[in-house]
């Protein structure tokens, strides 16, 4: 039986206010599934990672309501919305948004620490998806010493290191050439069947939206599809 | 007179502003640009101003305290001389004026009378008088007693009344009283007073004049309290009739333009007086031309010891422009790179950014004047209202604030240049800008290793050029300075070279260590360069700058280790590991900038504590030393007349007879030293000597209790004190002469052994005296000789006195009444206890206000901080948004900001402060210690504890604005680097 992660009602989002307001989500209503990988498509401004930023808690939503299994994430105090994310999601962003005074092994730890693992024990579990995504031997290389795969495979890892509930890809493939693009595909779709983890996609890449399980399309602050 | 520098680096600023305005001319959209960059952030730009001000204050300010030091002296020594050029006198064995018959006088007048470069000759009397005022019976002892002709003010200037009217006189056995003098007895005009000197003389108070110290002649300085008469009064009073003392000389022109002819007129005089009887023991001297290079040299001494120590916030300063400007640049690098890739030419780019920082240049040097100018008046007013009641003149330091026009210009064009010196430096760093990785903010790669080879050059003509200086400094009696500064060459030098081949880490690490060791490692210094050379307080500097270097580049290469330890310990509690790791992992993996921080602080701190720990050992050490100094006795009196027997007149006076102890006179003169080595061979010092063979309660070599830096062989303070009671070869000194003491330099230095030459100025005998013990006592400065030796050279004068009050016996209650009993014969007691405290308030007072001077240069760490910290903001902004969306709570990222600047903060701190502990170590207390007179370093903790505390109070606040607005990052925003 389908279990709805995500569920949003009636989302609106209003950058300013009076003659210059710009609403860039427009009551938009989704649910995403635990297991489900999603990719959000659309033409640029329609309104796609504002969809990702306000479902995910990072940014506020004017009207409407999101819940993350179960809890309203924008009626969560600030603290209590650092912990969910620190626990329960995670982020890749199109240009990865490493860390770069970390090394890879460091970045990857950091969620970990955040939610209070044991320094010992937030560094072997680190290590460990490192060598699982291929990267065993860049543990203590700096983001500036790995190529653009690389790093987005250690965001990939710090996203799913502490096996959140829901993963948000923002354009994750963005920055990549095509080999690196499928590489992180197949990432994703693998770790996705691994972890029944929810992923939402963001992309305009018509190949990683065909390996998601559903396709949804935007225009102009909501679903059309 | 201008300076030619100054005239130079003036032809160096029009040639900068000519060639800019060209530039600006034929460039304007660069310019366009830079005004547009000034004016967008205002609040910015107010800051990059004031960051920017603080050196060309310190430079200001330095310099018109020095020109107020001057202008003070300079105006005392005019009006203490009035139109007097030159003095014509004799010195006799007390340091007095000797008399000789007035038709001397009137015979070198009747000479000179052709002479066009004089303007005319007036003898005089100047002596030392007791006046008791009969209205208010009041006394005062020593007070100066000019006797002059009526129409006195052809010499000495016109007198003004206390209410600014002009005062004609003295008239004819009335006496005008200044206002030091007057306030001592409570005068006003009209007084019934006697005059005491040889003769008792009733007398009225014309009036009460300014204070201004006139007629100070040979004592003129910040002494006062003078009372004027007619010569024939002054005859009277000393009971020396048809005798003067001194003959006041004025050159013709004014007083400015007189002083030129000062040594053409004293070599004629000297002359003259040759070929007239009874002058042989008179010499003309240029007092006016002498007193007012001693006054320019004073001021010059004040600027010399303020720059010495505010170099250490100039350089400061200097780190905080070069940050401030490369802040500007990488907050830009997307902009400028853009600016290149629609068109603009790379010369465009670094133009604007030239312009703008030309712009900010000529405005917060001016700003740093001014700044300066204001410091400078604040540190004098605190001057005056802490020692001001101390001295008569010190209040016209105030009326005297002045800053010369050469000065502003300097300060003005110092502060100007470096701060476009740090611009043009940055400039260059932007021009080698690479445009797609400035659009794209991809970090610069790291120093190819033809730039390790380029380095290794460098270090090489470092190291040779270090190795030369050396060779030809490291012996000798130079300044040491010289060899330190070689020896850090030689070490950067090889650091650079070695840094090509090896690790940085290993290679700079040693270089931080042996720097350290190399200027703070005395016992090295003296086993590699001896002890010969001479050293001044610029080597303060220099070893202060190695230190701290040293440290610095010891910190910065072991950064990474050292985080790693406090991060260990840190996170102990899990909640704070993640702000830990990221709090410590930007200061101690960015080591470069970290460093330039780290060294704003630890310059500033280090002279910070090098001030307030000298200070507060010297006068803990003066505290303790107070039975050092008096011996065991309470009192050191003189008196202008001597007195026959101080202790029979002591002993049958019923009141005085049961507050002492022991009362010990003493011979008490002036003599010329002749010290080998030392080049014035007339060194002018006190005489003492006690009777030998009195009975015990006024027998010296019984009753005192002074102990000796050193005696010669050893032997012990009353063996050496048993030979000069009956040796009439030896002779003690002071402990100046063995280098103790605030302030050694131009003073002769002996040994023990060592033979000096002394003579009688008064009778011309002279006699060669072995110097056997060298005292640790300051106060009584001079040479003490066996009595023998010393009557047979002529010092007789018994006018010194040791007394010792009884255990119990109040010495404010002794000393007053004392010098009520003799105040006929000037009496004057010196309290130990009481000059003692004076001392220690008056070094306190001063080293406190360079204190709160340099602590200025606290600004520019505060500043420094501040700007790192917005700079951080700026820069992380997407890696704050990433933290937020990992689940970081905004706490945790203020948190993480105030402990990476809380480290920076301490680790500064800490250099600064061992570091500068380890200097007033080196100074005071080291074998090769130039304060031979510190036995114990005082640490003054609880100060130092506040300086620190307030540093990190300033630097919280510098900080916390930045990252509380980090912390209020909207993740959605911050992670996507939206500004």
């Amino acid at each position: 039986m389908s279990e709805s992660v995500v569920v949003a009602k009636e989302v609106w989002k209003i950058y300013g206010s009076g003659e210059t307001a710009v609403p860039a989500l427009k009551g938009v209503s989704v649910e995403f599934q635990r297991g489900e990988m999603a990719a959000v498509m659309g033409p640029s401004g329609c309104g796609k990672t504002t969809l990702l930023n306000c479902f995910s808690g990072l940014d506020d939503i004017t009207r409407g309501q999101v819940t993350l299994e179960g809890t309203d994430i924008h009626a969560m105090p600030d603290r209590q919305k650092s912990a969910y994310r620190a626990k329960r999601a995670g982020f890749v962003f199109q240009s990865y948004n490493l860390l770069p005074i970390l090394s890879a092994v460091e970045n990857v730890e950091m969620p970990l620490l955040a939610c209070a693992t044991k320094p010992k024990e937030a560094r072997v579990r680190a290590s460990e998806i490192l060598q699982q995504l291929g990267l065993g031997d860049r543990l203590n290389h700096r983001p500036s010493e790995l190529s653009g795969g690389q790093q987005q495979r250690v965001s990939l890892a710090r996203a799913l290191v502490n096996h959140p509930a829901i993963v948000w890809a923002d354009e994750p493939t963005g920055n990549l050439d095509e080999e690196g693009s499928h590489q992180v595909t197949d990432l994703l779709r693998q770790l996705n069947r691994e972890y029944h983890q929810t992923m939402v996609v963001v992309t305009h890449d018509p190949e990683v939206a065909a390996r998601c399980d559903r396709t949804l399309r935007m225009r102009d602050g909501n679903f059309v599809s | 007179m201008i300076d030619p520098l100054l005239v130079f680096t003036l032809i160096l600023l029009g040639a900068v502003g000519l060639i800019s305005a060209g530039l600006a001319a034929r460039n304007r959209l660069p310019l366009r640009i830079a005004l547009r960059n000034i004016r967008r952030a205002r609040s910015r730009s107010v800051l990059v101003v004031l960051g920017l001000l603080v050196g060309t204050a310190i430079i200001s300010g330095s310099l018109a305290v020095g020109d107020t030091v001057s202008a003070v002296n300079l105006h005392y020594t005019k009006l203490g001389l009035g139109y007097t050029d030159e003095g014509v006198f004799g010195l006799g064995p007390t340091g007095s004026y000797q008399y000789f018959p007035q038709s001397v006088a009137g015979q070198l007048i009747n000479a000179s009378s052709t002479d066009p470069q004089i303007a005319g000759l007036t003898p005089e009397i100047v002596d030392t008088v007791q006046v008791f005022d009969r209205s208010t019976q009041i006394p005062q002892t020593n007070l100066n007693l000019v006797g002059t002709d009526p129409s006195a003010s052809r010499v000495l200037g016109s007198f003004t009344s206390t209410s600014g009217a002009s005062v004609m006189g003295p008239s004819p056995g009335m006496v005008l009283l200044d206002q030091f003098a007057a306030n001592q007895l409570d005068a006003k005009a009209g007084d019934a007073i006697t005059l005491y000197g040889s003769v008792p003389v009733p007398s009225t108070v014309q009036a009460v004049v300014q204070d201004d110290l006139r007629g100070g002649f040979l004592t003129a300085g910040l002494s006062g309290g003078a009372a004027f008469v007619d010569l024939s009064t002054a005859q009277l009073v000393e009971n020396v009739s048809g005798q003067v003392n001194f003959i006041a000389v004025a050159n013709v022109g004014s007083q400015s333009s007189g002083v030129g002819l000062s040594s053409s007129v004293s070599a004629h005089l000297n002359t003259t007086l040759s070929g007239i009887p009874g002058a042989n023991r008179l010499g003309a001297h240029p007092l006016l031309q002498s007193q007012l290079a001693d006054a320019t040299a004073a001021g010059s001494g004040i600027v010399t010891i303020f720059l010495v120590f505010g170099l250490f916030s100039i350089i400061a300063g200097a780190m905080l422009i070069v940050g401030i400007f490369t802040m500007i640049a990488e907050e830009r690098k997307g902009e400028m790179g853009m600016l290149r890739a629609i068109g603009l030419g790379r010369r465009d780019v670094v133009l604007s950014y030239y312009l703008e920082g030309l712009i900010y240049s000529a405005g917060s040097a001016l700003a740093g004047v001014v700044v300066g100018v204001a410091t400078g008046y604040i540190l004098l007013y605190a001057y005056v209202q802490l020692v001001g009641s101390q001295s008569p003149g010190t209040p016209a330091v105030l009326t005297s604030f002045t800053v010369n026009d050469s000065s502003l210009l300097a300060s003005y064009l110092a502060g100007f240049l470096l701060t476009l010196g740090t611009v043009v430096i940055a400039s260059i760093r932007v021009s080698r800008l690479n445009i797609v990785r400035a659009i794209r903010d991809v970090p610069e790669p790291p120093p190819a290793i033809r730039t390790y080879t380029y380095l290794a050059y460098v270090g090489g003509l470092v190291l040779v050029l270090g190795a030369l200086l050396f060779a030809t400094t490291y012996r000798g009696t130079g300044d040491i300075s010289e060899p330190m500064i070689a020896g850090g060459m030689i070490l950067l030098g090889g650091a650079l070279v070695g840094s090509r081949f090896l690790k940085n880490r290993a290679v700079f690490t040693a270089v931080g260590v042996g720097l350290v060791v190399w200027a703070g490692y005395q016992a090295l210094q003296t086993a590699v360069l001896g002890t010969a050379h001479s050293g001044g307080i610029f080597v303060v500097f220099i070893q202060g700058i190695e230190l701290i270097g040293g440290a610095i580049l010891l910190f910065a290469f072991n950064a990474a280790q050292l985080a790693a330890v406090v991060e260990r310990a840190t996170t102990g509690r899990l909640a704070t590991a993640p702000v830990a790791r990221m709090g410590l992992a930007y200061p101690s993996r960015r080591v470069g900038r970290t460093a330039i921080t780290t060294t704003i602080f630890a310059l500033v701190l280090f002279v910070i504590v090098v001030l307030a720990t000298y200070s507060a050992t010297l006068t803990g050490n003066l505290s303790d030393s107070i039975g050092d100094e008096s011996g065991g006795y309470t009192f050191f009196g003189y008196s202008a007349q001597p007195i026959r027997d101080l202790p029979g007149a002591i002993a049958s006076n019923s009141t005085l007879a049961p507050l002492y102890a022991n009362v010990v006179p003493l011979i008490f003169g002036l003599g010329e030293l002749a010290i080998p080595g030392f080049p014035l061979n007339n060194y002018h010092d006190n005489v003492y000597a006690a009777a030998s063979g009195a009975p015990v309660a006024s027998n010296f070599y019984d009753t005192n209790a002074f102990p000796f830096q050193a005696t010669l062989h050893g032997v012990t303070a009353a063996a050496t004190m048993a030979q000069l009671s009956s040796n009439q070869s030896v002779a003690i000194v002071d402990g100046s002469y063995g280098g103790a003491g605030f302030s050694t330099s131009g003073h002769p230095l002996v040994s023990v052994g060592t033979v000096v030459n002394v003579v009688n100025p008064g009778t011309g005998a002279s006699t060669n005296v072995t110097v056997i013990g060298i005292m640790k006592q300051l106060v009584l400065g001079g040479i003490w000789l066996n009595p023998t030796a010393a009557q047979s050279m002529g010092f007789n004068s018994t006018s010194g006195y040791l007394l010792k009050v009884h255990s119990g016996v109040s010495p404010t209650t002794a000393s007053q009444a004392t010098k009520a009993a003799f105040y006929k014969v000037g009496l004057v007691l010196v309290d130990f206890t009481a000059i003692l405290a004076t001392t220690i308030a008056i070094i306190s007072g001063q080293i406190g206000l360079l204190e709160v001077f340099i602590g200025l240069g606290l600004a520019v760490g505060i500043a420094a901080l501040g700007i790192v910290a917005l700079r951080a903001v700026t820069e992380r902004r997407r890696e704050t948004g990433m933290l937020r969306a990992t689940g970081l709570t905004k706490g945790m990222i203020l948190k993480m900001f105030l402990i990476e600047y809380s480290f920076i903060t301490l680790i500064g701190a800490l250099i600064g402060g061992t570091t500068g502990l380890l200097l007033v170590y080196n100074l005071v207390l080291s074998p090769g210690a130039s304060a031979a007179d510190v036995t114990k370093l005082y640490i003054p903790w609880l100060n130092l504890l506040i300086v620190m505390l307030v540093t990190g109070c300033l630097a919280t606040l510098a900080v916390i604005s930045p990252s509380w607005r980090a912390s209020r990052l909207p993740p959605a925003e911050a992670v996507r680097g939206i500004e």
